[in-house]
């Protein structure tokens, strides 16, 4: 029966050509999970801020969900497009591990670029 | 400052770290659906003999939950799946990797 389930979307992995090289290191000694948990955080953190600094929130076509129902501003300007609905899930993303980061390790400082939202909206 | 898995780190037993985030876990099928993702890919390294995802239980702290597991019949498959995994986007993510103890697998995850 598992076999026949229509699956909801295609595979979540990306090609080769989709890696993002930054850099850091993606495999890990064997260290304790408190040094594993630190190092995913801030690769996460990095990760996103990459992704807000370069513009580019949008996912690839097969891992998008349907978009919902256009809205418009006072103006007639959509204002839930696409790259405002990704940017949004990511600062909200990054807003959560900075606030966890800031909490759990010494010395961390949040990105140049990050503000804390005085408002959370949703 | 880490300087990545080394030859004499090489375990049967692979830790997948930042491809999911522990709310994706909750919804069965979404779960279903992960777990297929990742065995397909998997399989394409070696024979892999059983993966662990723990998923998050309410008001508990579940050891693991956001990593996936993944146990291989011998290193070597292990160490092939580990260079050809860590770095690939699942998700919009960049997969970590590394290896862990086969005993820690067995005993610390569900």
């Amino acid at each position: 029966a598992r076999a026949e389930r229509k699956r909801k979307r295609k595979s979540r992995w990306g090609d080769q050509e989709e890696n993002e090289p930054s850099g850091l290191p993606t495999t890990l000694p064997r260290v304790d999970d408190d040094k594993k948990n630190e190092y995913i955080l801030k690769i996460r953190i990095e990760e996103i801020n990459r992704k807000l600094r370069n513009n580019d929130v949008v996912p690839p076509e097969r891992l998008r969900s349907p978009s919902p129902e256009p809205v418009y501003d006072s103006h007639g300007k959509r204002v839930n497009t696409r790259e405002v609905r990704y940017r949004k899930k990511l600062e909200d993303e990054r807003h959560k591990l900075v606030e966890q980061a800031t909490k759990t390790l010494p010395n961390f400082v949040p990105p140049a670029d990050y503000r804390r939202p005085t408002k959370l909206q949703d | 400052p880490f300087t990545g898995a080394k030859e004499d780190d090489v375990t049967n037993v692979l830790e997948l770290m930042n491809m999911v985030v522990p709310e994706e876990l909750e919804d069965d099928e979404e779960y279903q659906d992960i777990w297929e993702d990742i065995a397909e890919e998997c399989g394409k390294f070696g024979q892999v003999v059983d993966m662990k995802i723990p998923r998050p239980k309410k008001g508990q702290d579940v050891p693991g939950c956001g990593s996936i597991f993944v146990r291989y019949q011998s290193k070597d498959d292990a160490n092939a799946a580990l260079r050809a995994l860590a770095g690939r986007r699942f998700a919009d993510r960049t997969v970590v990797a590394s290896f862990i103890d086969e005993e820690k697998y067995t005993n610390d995850y569900v």
